[in-house]
């Protein structure tokens, strides 16, 4: 098939970028669409000019690398998808893709495609653990989990990291990322200690690196890659709360 | 060059315990005097930068993703191996080292096989206490499945994410670090070279990947954590950033480099489609309980699948291995089916694949119960095909996976360049010439927990660490190598792209040295390498400059080493006259095409020491001894 | 433990206070409509029902509850201007193309909503409490301000003559369909970030919610609409 690309070109971080069109031909359906663009790449080096920067690295759907906004969808249209595992047999010939960076303050564009997600990192540094010393730790099964709080626990930290939540969400809020890890934590045993501070210092943390706040569109749970719902930023919220009033953290 | 293990003596169940007895202590109060670089935040690299730094000292932690949490370990799916023996199956220590030695097919070092079954249950107790969300049953006790290479149920797991789960437990055990200021973390940062002052390890030279600034960073001790180079073969299922040259450039400063051709082959990828792949995907070894393998009896028997009646059909693993059938062992099974292939008998494009049948196993038991066992499996088979496997067969073809060569090291995970330690994949020591599965991240977080916190704290407390700093000559000599490197890669502007020569390596190094190999290929590709490697040099093109986000560049600087790498690899295999684990010779087989080890003139570990480039490397041998273990052959049949 | 002034200012905490803010908004919204709908039980009803609430008290409980719905309505437009202006830095620049998946026209427009809203509060104020506006219909219900200290107001009289003007009737029922609007996300939305997640409640509330948005806006809407179509008579 052959189709139309509109690409974010953009320099770097300082540089104001534009969108460019380029025309790609013979484009398999079996290809990923990151395989699509590493054909326009090679093209684009051929040709004598820069090729589109991207991110990605484990191209199965786990790593969170990658991440576009594709025709108005972070990662594209297939629910529940990386941009990795989006195929081309997803278009048809003659399309026009639109391919956008997350947009955010909070996640500058570096080059291209490519943004710094940094924030996310200093997320989790405020409270994004267990603060267990390597050999602190007790036998694996002295403390019982139940399943259902085993598997809550591992339905939130299923979490990549992507920023596909924050890209979707109209007001570019990190809360169903920041949630997740909370909620993680919050559904084990071993979470409870650091509970009330974890979700505080968090929270505060969003704000400062300037993301925006929820307004329950909940784009995000539907452009999560993993399914992660937002029930989890609802119990953030109370944790939140119920540390304020309790006056803890 | 004397190879001195430092492999403590007495029975092997006292020698770890005896080390750490032995080993001097740092004060706690000098031990932030102390600087660690850890390059790589992947299993190995993360939960030992963390510990390092909850025991006192200053770490500086490099990663080239923009986050610690990417590294491939996050793509294991499997799950992980610990003697907990919850189950009361019979597990314990011993049967752990026992299978580890065996399934390594007695290429490795039983020592630290030894150490790493003893560790395994303090990493399951780690993990738990960070908030790894291990399966747990009704009871709310830890969950276990069983895996390949063993006849317990020793393997921890969280649904098909286990390496996920695990790493992001050591990410945030770094990152909590990170925020109480002792560790410096350093994203998008790509190690260039090794510093060696006084022929110790002392530094690293990294280019910033955003501004493209090369710099040099001093410290007291070097951890590389930086992974496998199954990348050498272009299609693999690592993820495409991972390397070889944070290893590789060690071994040009005198690291030793060990067992080379020791790579293991997955049986159950998805079949490449196209010449654009950009790499394979792994479906879990788990779907050969349920799924039949077969292809066509006759050549080029073009007829779908469903049209091929059961008396055209070859079931070959059942065939040839009765007692394992589909269930044979990693190698085998890889083996077997691309001798199918090149028998010309393979399925979809190209001819490179066999049909993985779960027919059968739905008559057998419903599609709602294969739904449940494998439901989000097939979802991603057909998301990457397009291909129903609840109506087709799968398609698979194995594919490179995990490379259980590395760098050299002694019982102390220390290389031969004082100063220098080698975590996780990135060292050769524990798997031998074959990985169980669920083996690898117990390794890194072995390593990284368990191992390097006591043993880096031996070589500190002997001393004779002087001052460092990055004005010495050998730091800024590295630097200026390093910058020279890029501008004369930036400035070759010739025709082909980085990703056109690493592709074309690939596939000398996927024939000529993959699955399985002989003299005359191996031969072949000592001489096709080189002249690849001074075509790289002509008429490479790398777009843009050296001061921004260049990912030509950063690929280019990748594959330039490997081309260097590949050849070691070739020399490595073609001096292993014998076949062993992941490593077949051809000429090395027993009548009914098995593997055929020489214990008599090969058991050893091949240490090779770097002569320059194009040069023959020097081969130094760590002869291994087996003491607890008898040397036998394996059979499945 | 961190200082409340920087809670407060933390988005979460302003919108913790726009949804209970909001909350007591609706609950007020449900003992008004109920107030109104007294005009179908005839004249009497309604005018005892208004001389109650001036009356309750010796007069003091009207102006304790008007001081509450001030500060809950100013607590609610703040934290709303401020969030809204905080979620319009965060996002610099826009996307060429947006394709929304779970977002719906009601969430998306809270914010112009909730604006058409204050001004339409406003109005309704000037018109029914402050007779600044159509003052010889709020003539009619012998305000105090009259010299009618003791009289029983006929509000009654002020409701019908004022919604048999087609323009304010037209005027009320546009205003109902943005209450409507802004209420069918509001609801659900507020219960979510108090941070409900009982998995009974949470789709209940996801129904409850627009539905009873549809009920306030119809029900604040059929007494200009019987007056206008002539079912309440002076």
């Amino acid at each position: 098939m052959n189709l139309r690309l509109h690409i974010w070109r953009q320099a770097g971080p300082n540089d104001t970028g534009m969108l460019k069109t380029y025309d790609v031909a013979n484009v398999s359906e079996h290809m990923s669409f990151l395989e699509m663009l590493d054909v326009l790449n090679e093209d684009l080096i051929a040709k004598g000019e820069i090729p589109v920067a991207f991110d990605h690295d484990c191209r199965e759907g786990i790593c969170g690398t990658c991440g576009m906004v594709i025709n108005g969808r972070p990662h594209g249209p297939v629910a529940r998808t990386t941009a990795c595992q989006l195929h081309m047999r997803t278009f048809k010939d003659g399309d026009e893709i639109y391919i956008e960076p997350w947009r955010a303050k909070a996640f500058p564009v570096l080059r291209d495609l490519v943004v710094d997600r940094g924030s996310f990192d200093r997320i989790i540094q405020t409270g994004g653990f267990v603060s267990v010393n390597t050999g602190n730790a007790q036998d694996g099964n002295a403390i019982p989990i139940s399943k259902p709080d085993a598997d809550r626990a591992m339905d939130a930290a299923a979490c990549i990291g992507c920023g596909a939540c924050v890209a979707a969400c109209p007001n570019s809020s990190a809360m169903l990322f920041t949630a997740a890890k909370v909620g993680h934590l919050a559904s084990l045993p071993q979470g409870q200690a650091e509970r009330s501070s974890r979700a505080m210092n968090m929270v505060l943390q969003m704000d400062a690196e300037g993301f925006g706040s929820c307004t329950n569109h909940y784009e995000c749970e539907a452009a999560c890659p993993k399914g992660i719902s937002a029930e989890f930023i609802a119990q953030m919220n109370r944790d939140f709360i119920s540390t304020t009033f309790g006056g803890k953290a | 060059m004397e190879l001195n293990t430092g492999i403590p003596s007495g029975p092997i169940q006292q020698r770890w315990d005896k080390h750490r007895a032995d080993l001097k202590l740092v004060n706690p109060a000098n031990k932030r005097k102390f600087t660690v670089i850890v390059v790589g935040t992947g299993l190995a690299g993360a939960s030992s930068a963390a510990t390092l730094a909850e025991l006192g000292y200053n770490v500086h932690a490099f990663t080239y993703h923009d986050s610690a949490r990417r590294a491939h370990s996050i793509a294991a799916q499997g799950g992980i191996n610990a003697a907990k023996n919850y189950q009361n199956d019979g597990d314990s220590v011993w049967r752990l080292f026992y299978d580890t030695v065996k399934g390594g097919d007695f290429r490795a070092r039983e020592s630290n096989v030894y150490r790493l079954a003893q560790v395994s249950v303090n990493i399951i107790d780690q993990c738990v206490a960070q908030g790894v969300p291990f399966a747990r049953e009704y009871g709310g006790y830890l969950s276990n499945r069983s895996f390949g290479g063993a006849q317990v149920s020793r393997t921890f797991y969280a649904k098909g994410q286990t390496g996920q789960q695990l790493l992001l437990g050591a990410y945030q055990a770094l990152m909590r670090q990170v925020g109480l200021g002792k560790v410096k973390l350093h994203n998008k940062q790509e190690m260039m070279d090794l510093i060696v002052v006084d022929g110790r390890a002392r530094g690293i030279v990294t280019r910033d990947m955003v501004t493209g600034a090369v710099r040099s960073h001093m410290a007291d001790a070097v951890i590389l954590a930086t992974g496998g180079y199954g990348n050498v073969f272009y299609l693999s299922t690592n993820a495409k950033a991972c390397n070889v040259t944070a290893t590789y450039r060690a071994h040009k400063r005198g690291a030793l480099f060990a067992n080379p051709c020791y790579t293991q082959i997955h049986p159950t990828c998805i079949p490449q489609s196209g010449d654009y792949q950009s790499k394979l995907t792994l479906m879990s070894e788990s779907l050969r309980n349920d799924g039949r393998i077969w292809v066509p009896k006759n050549k080029g028997d073009q007829r779908s699948p469903d049209q091929i009646p059961e008396s055209d059909r070859d079931y070959y693993l059942e065939r040839k291995y009765p007692s394992f059938g589909n269930l044979s062992p990693r190698d085998i099974a890889s083996r077997a089916a691309k001798e199918v292939c090149d028998e010309g008998r393979g399925v979809g494009p190209g001819g490179l694949g066999v049909y993985l049948d779960f027919s059968d196993s739905i008559r057998r038991l419903g599609e709602k119960a294969i739904a449940d066992r494998y439901g989000n499996l097939f979802e991603m088979y057909e998301r990457i095909t397009g291909e129903n496997p609840y109506k087709v067969p799968m398609r698979i073809y194995p594919a490179v996976h995990y490379t259980m060569g590395g760098l050299w090291v002694d019982y102390n995970l220390m290389s031969n360049v004082p100063g220098l330690f080698v975590l996780g994949e990135a060292n050769f020591s524990d798997h031998g010439a074959n990985r169980l599965g669920a083996s690898a991240l117990m390794q890194g977080l072995a390593d990284g927990y368990f191992v390097i916190p006591y043993t880096i704290g031996g070589y500190f407390a002997q001393g004779g660490l002087a001052g460092v700093s990055s004005d010495s000559s050998e730091a800024q000599a590295a630097v200026k190598e390093a910058e020279q490197k890029i501008s004369t890669l930036l400035s070759i502007g010739g025709k082909r792209s980085p990703t056109s020569f690493h592709r074309e390596l690939g596939k000398i190094m996927w024939d000529k040295c993959g699955m399985a190999r002989n003299e005359a290929g191996l031969k072949e590709a000592l001489t096709r390498i080189p002249e690849l490697r001074e075509e790289f040099w002509q008429n490479l093109v790398v777009p843009g400059s050296g001061a921004e986000l260049n990912q030509s560049l950063e690929l280019g600087l990748r594959v330039a080493d490997f081309l260097e790498f590949a050849e070691l690899m070739c020399y490595d295999a073609l001096q292993r006259n014998e076949s062993c684990g992941g490593h077949f010779r051809e000429e090395y087989q027993t009548e009914d095409g098995e593997a055929k080890r020489n214990d008599d003139d090969y058991c050893y570990v091949a240490a090779w020491e770097h002569t320059g480039v194009g040069k023959t490397p020097t081969l130094h041998k760590e002869s291994l001894s087996f003491e607890n273990v008898q040397l036998a052959t394996r059979s499945y049949k | 433990m961190k200082a409340f002034g920087d809670i407060w200012r933390s988005n979460l905490f302003q919108k913790w206070l726009m949804a209970v803010s909001g909350l007591l908004l609706v609950l007020f919204l449900l003992g008004h409509l109920s107030g109104n709908l007294l005009v179908f039980l005839g004249r009497e009803q309604i005018n005892e029902y208004a001389h109650g609430l001036r009356t309750m008290g010796h007069g003091m409980i009207i102006w304790v509850v008007r001081l509450g719905l001030l500060s809950f309505f100013v607590l609610h437009v703040t934290s709303a201007i401020t969030l809204a202006r905080r979620n319009r830095a965060a996002r610099p620049a826009k996307y060429h193309r947006v394709e929304s998946r779970a977002s719906t026209l009601a969430s998306r427009t809270m914010l112009y909503s909730g604006l058409l809203l204050l001004s339409y509060v406003l109005y309704h104020l000037a018109h029914f409490t402050w007779g600044a506006v159509h003052s010889e219909y709020y003539a009619q219900a012998c305000p105090p301000s009259a010299g009618c200290v003791d009289c029983i107001p006929d509000v009654y009289s002020m409701i019908v003559s004022s919604f048999q003007q087609p323009l304010i009737s037209i005027t009320y029922l546009l205003s109902m369909i943005m209450v409507g609007l802004h209420l069918n996300h509001a609801i659900a939305s507020a219960v979510q970030t108090l941070g409900v997640t009982n998995r009974r409640i949470v789709p209940v509330m996801r129904i409850l919610g627009p539905g009873l948005s549809i009920i306030i806006a119809l029900g604040f809407s059929s007494v200009p609409l019987a007056i206008i179509l002539g079912f309440v008579k002076i």
